[in-house]
C-alpha cells in the first residue's frame, strides 16, 4: 500500500504518525507548565490555521479574525460568568455567536478583495475589542469576565490537553479535506486572479462568503478551547494584535500550507514564553518579527524545507515551479 | 480591477452592474430623496433627545474629530492613491507625532514650534520607513501592509517605553484656552481653531491638487503611473514625496489632536481605525471622498457617544457595513 504513495507523501504520512505518538505521549513526558503551552499553541495553531485557510489559500488576509474567536470567547465567557447556564448551554450560545459573527463580517467584507479585505477586516476586529471595552453588563469591560470553569471530565490539565489535542487533530482532518476538495481548488483560483475565475464563471463573491464561513468555524472552535483553557475571557483576547499574532503564525511557518501555521504557533509561543523572562518588550519584538519575516521569509519555515526537499527531489531535473504565495502582484487591489 | 482588466472587458459589462442596480431601487432620485428624508428623521429624532444648544455643540465636537481624522485620512487616501500602499503604520506615525510633540513643548513651551517639529520628524520616519522598509517589496500589496502593520506595534511599544502609559495631553497655547461666548453659545476656542485648521489646509490641498504641477502629477500619477513614468517624470521622487508628505500630516495630526485627545497607548490603533472607516466610507483613493468621510464619521461618533455611549464604536459599524454592501468603494471611491 505504501508504494502507491509518492516519497513525498510518504514523508507526510511518517511526519503525520510521529506527530500523533508524541502529541499522546506529551503529558508523560513533560511537566503541567510545558503542557500548558503546548496547549495553548495547539489552540493557537487552530487559530492560525483558520486564517491561513483565508489568507494563504485564498489570499484573503484577514487582521480582524480574533474579533470571530473572541466573539464566540464571550459567547461561553457571558453564558458561564453572567448567567449561570449549564455546560451544553455555554458551548452551543458560544458556537451560535461566533458563527453570527463571521457570517455578518463575511458578508461585509465579501464584496471587496485584496487589501481593501485587510481593512475591512481590521475594523471590524477593533469594533469587537471597542463593544468588549464598553459593554460592560455583558463583557465586564477591562476586567473582562472571570471564573469560566472547566466541563466534568476534562478539569485537569492533562485532561484538557488530550480534549484540545483531539478537536485540534480532527479539525486539522476537517480542514485537510476541505484544501483538497473542488472548492478548494477553487479558492487557489480566488487567490492568484479574482477576475479570471469570475469570467470562468464563479461567483466569487460567494466562494469569498462560504470560505469565511468555514474559516469562521475552525476560528469559533479555537475561540471556546481557549476560554475554557485560561478559565477567563478579557478585551486583550480581541485586540489587534491577537489577530496579527496569527497572521504572523501563519507566515513564519508557512503561509498556504496547513502544518505551516501550526509551527508558526509553537514557535510563537514558546518563544514568547522564553523571551518575556528575560525582556518586557514583547510586542517590538513581535514587530520587528513581522518586518524581518515578511522582509526576508515570505514563504515561511515549511515553504523554505519544501523548496529545499523539492530541490533534492529533482536534483537531476530542471528547477520546479514555486508556488506564488504572498508574493504575486497580479492581484486585483480593488473589490 | 487591475488597469490591465479595462482593457479587456468591454464597457458594457463594466455598465450592467450599474443598471441593475438601480433597477432594483428605483431610480437615482428617489435613492436620494429616500436618503434626505431619513437624515431628516434621525436629526429630528436627535433633536427630541437634546437641546438644540446641545445638537450644535455635538456638530462642533463631531467636526472638531472629524478634522484632526481629515489630516489622517488624507495623507492616508494619497499615498493609497498614487503607490497603492496600505499604510496601517499612520496610526503609529500618529501617535509618535503627538509624543515628539509633547517632549518639545515641554522643552520650549511653544506649542507651534512642537507642530513643525513633530511633523518634520515624523516627515523623516516617513522617508526611512518608505525607502528601508518598503522599497524592498515595491508591488506586493500584502507583504506591504503587513510591514507597516508590524511597524506600528514597534512604534506603539517603544513610545510605550519612552514616554510611559499615563495618558497625557498636550498643553495648548494660552491665547487658545478656555471657551468662546458666540451669542451665548459657548465653545472650546481651541476645538474652533482645529476646524479652521482643516478648512485652511483643506482648502491649500485642493488647490494644489487642481492648480499646480506638483498636483498634476499627483493626479496623473493616481490614474496612470506607468504613463507618467514614460513621460518622464520621476515617479518614484512623486512616490517618497507623497509618502512624506502623508507621515508630516500624520505627525501633525498627533501634535494638534493630541492636545484635545489626549495620548495614550493603543490610541494608534483607535486613531487607524477611525480613518479607514473614514477611507471606507468615504472612498479611497480621492481627496474629496476622505473630506466627505470625515464630516460623516466624525458626526456619527460625536452623536453616537452623546447619545448610546455604550455602543460607541459600534455606531461605526452600520454605517460601514451598509457602504460596503452596496457601494464596495466608498460613496466617491473611483470606480
Amino acid at each position: 500500500m505504501l508504494r502507491s504513495i509518492s516519497l513525498t507523501g510518504r514523508v507526510k504520512l511518517g511526519f503525520a504518525v510521529v506527530g500523533i505518538a508524541l502529541g499522546i505521549a506529551a503529558p508523560y513526558i513533560f511537566d503541567r507548565f510545558v503542557i500548558g503551552l503546548i496547549t495553548l499553541a495547539l489552540v493557537g495553531g487552530l487559530f492560525a490555521q483558520s486564517i491561513d485557510l483565508l489568507g494563504g489559500y485564498a489570499g484573503l488576509i484577514t487582521l480582524g479574525h480574533a474579533g470571530v474567536s473572541g466573539t464566540a470567547a464571550y459567547g461561553v465567557g457571558y453564558m458561564a460568568a453572567k448567567a449561570g447556564a449549564g455546560f451544553p448551554a455555554q458551548i452551543a450560545v458560544g458556537f451560535l455567536a461566533g458563527m453570527v459573527a463571521a457570517l455578518i463580517f463575511g458578508v461585509m467584507a465579501m464584496r471587496s478583495g485584496g487589501v481593501y479585505f485587510i481593512m475591512v477586516t481590521l475594523a471590524q476586529g477593533m469594533i469587537v475589542w471597542g463593544l468588549s471595552i464598553r459593554l460592560f453588563r455583558i463583557t465586564g469591560a477591562e476586567n473582562g469576565l472571570t471564573g469560566i470553569p472547566r466541563p466534568p471530565g476534562v478539569e485537569l490539565y492533562w485532561q484538557y490537553y488530550y480534549l484540545t489535542f483531539a478537536v485540534v487533530v480532527l479539525c486539522w482532518g476537517m480542514l485537510g479535506i476541505v484544501v483538497n476538495s473542488p472548492f478548494g481548488t477553487s479558492l487557489k483560483g480566488l487567490r492568484e486572479s479574482e477576475t479570471r475565475m469570475r469570467m470562468l464563471g464563479y461567483n466569487t463573491t460567494g466562494q469569498k462568503l462560504y470560505v469565511f464561513l468555514i474559516s469562521g468555524f475552525f476560528a469559533t472552535v479555537s475561540g471556546i478551547l481557549l476560554v475554557y483553557l485560561n478559565g477567563f475571557i478579557s478585551p486583550s483576547t480581541v485586540i489587534l494584535a491577537a489577530s496579527a499574532i496569527g497572521v504572523l503564525q501563519a507566515i513564519l511557518g508557512g503561509i498556504g500550507t496547513l502544518v505551516g501555521p501550526m509551527i508558526g504557533a509553537f514557535i510563537i509561543v514558546f518563544v514568547q514564553n522564553v523571551v518575556s523572562i528575560y525582556v518586557a518588550r514583547w510586542p517590538t519584538l513581535m514587530g520587528a518579527l513581522f518586518v524581518v519575516v515578511v522582509l526576508f521569509a515570505r514563504r515561511g519555515l515549511v515553504g523554505a524545507i519544501s523548496d529545499g526537499w523539492n530541490r533534492w527531489l529533482n536534483r537531476n531535473q530542471a528547477p520546479g515551479i514555486n508556488e506564488p504565495v504572498l508574493t504575486s502582484t497580479n492581484q486585483p487591489s480593488g473589490p | 480591477m487591475t488597469d490591465g482588466v479595462k482593457s479587456v472587458v468591454p464597457p458594457t459589462s463594466a455598465t450592467t452592474d450599474d443598471t441593475a442596480r438601480s433597477g432594483v431601487l428605483g431610480s437615482r432620485w428617489l435613492l436620494w430623496g429616500g436618503s434626505i428624508v431619513a437624515l431628516a428623521l434621525l436629526v429630528w429624532w436627535i433633536l427630541t433627545q437634546m437641546t438644540a444648544t446641545a445638537f450644535l455643540a455635538q456638530i462642533l465636537n463631531g467636526l472638531s474629530f472629524g478634522a484632526v481624522l481629515f489630516f489622517l485620512a488624507s495623507g492616508f487616501t494619497l499615498i493609497f492613491g498614487l503607490m497603492r500602499i496600505t499604510n496601517l503604520a499612520h496610526g503609529g506615525f500618529y501617535l509618535v507625532g503627538g509624543y515628539i510633540g509633547i517632549s518639545v513643548v515641554r522643552a520650549t513651551g511653544n506649542f507651534f514650534l512642537a507642530m513643525l517639529v513633530s511633523a518634520i520628524l515624523i516627515m523623516l520616519l516617513g522617508l526611512v520607513t518608505e525607502r528601508v522598509l518598503l522599497r524592498p517589496i515595491r508591488g506586493l500589496e500584502k507583504p506591504e501592509v503587513l510591514l507597516t502593520i508590524g511597524l506600528t506595534f514597534i512604534l506603539g511599544d517603544m513610545s510605550l517605553a519612552i514616554w510611559g502609559g499615563d495618558p497625557t495631553p498636550i498643553p495648548k497655547p494660552d491665547f487658545l484656552n478656555g471657551a468662546l461666548n458666540m451669542g451665548g453659545f459657548i465653545y472650546p476656542r481651541y476645538r474652533l481653531f482645529v476646524i479652521a485648521c482643516a478648512v485652511v489646509i483643506g482648502a491649500i490641498l485642493f488647490w494644489v491638487e487642481k492648480k499646480t504641477r506638483w498636483g498634476a502629477m499627483v493626479r496623473a500619477g493616481v490614474d496612470d503611473r506607468e504613463t507618467v513614468a514614460a513621460l518622464g517624470i520621476n515617479i518614484k521622487a512623486v512616490f517618497t514625496g507623497a509618502f512624506m508628505f502623508g507621515a508630516f500630516l500624520a505627525g501633525f495630526a498627533g501634535v494638534i489632536g493630541g492636545a484635545f485627545l489626549t495620548l495614550l497607548p493603543g490610541q494608534d490603533f483607535e486613531v487607524l481605525l477611525f480613518a479607514l472607516a473614514v477611507v471606507i466610507i468615504g472612498g479611497l483613493g480621492s481627496l474629496k471622498g476622505a473630506a466627505l468621510g470625515v464630516v460623516i464619521v466624525g458626526l456619527i461618533d460625536s452623536f453616537g457617544k452623546a447619545l448610546i455611549p455604550e455602543l460607541s464604536f459600534f455606531t461605526l459599524f452600520a454605517p460601514m457595513a451598509i457602504i460596503l454592501v452596496l457601494r464596495p468603494r466608498g460613496l466617491l471611491g473611483r470606480e
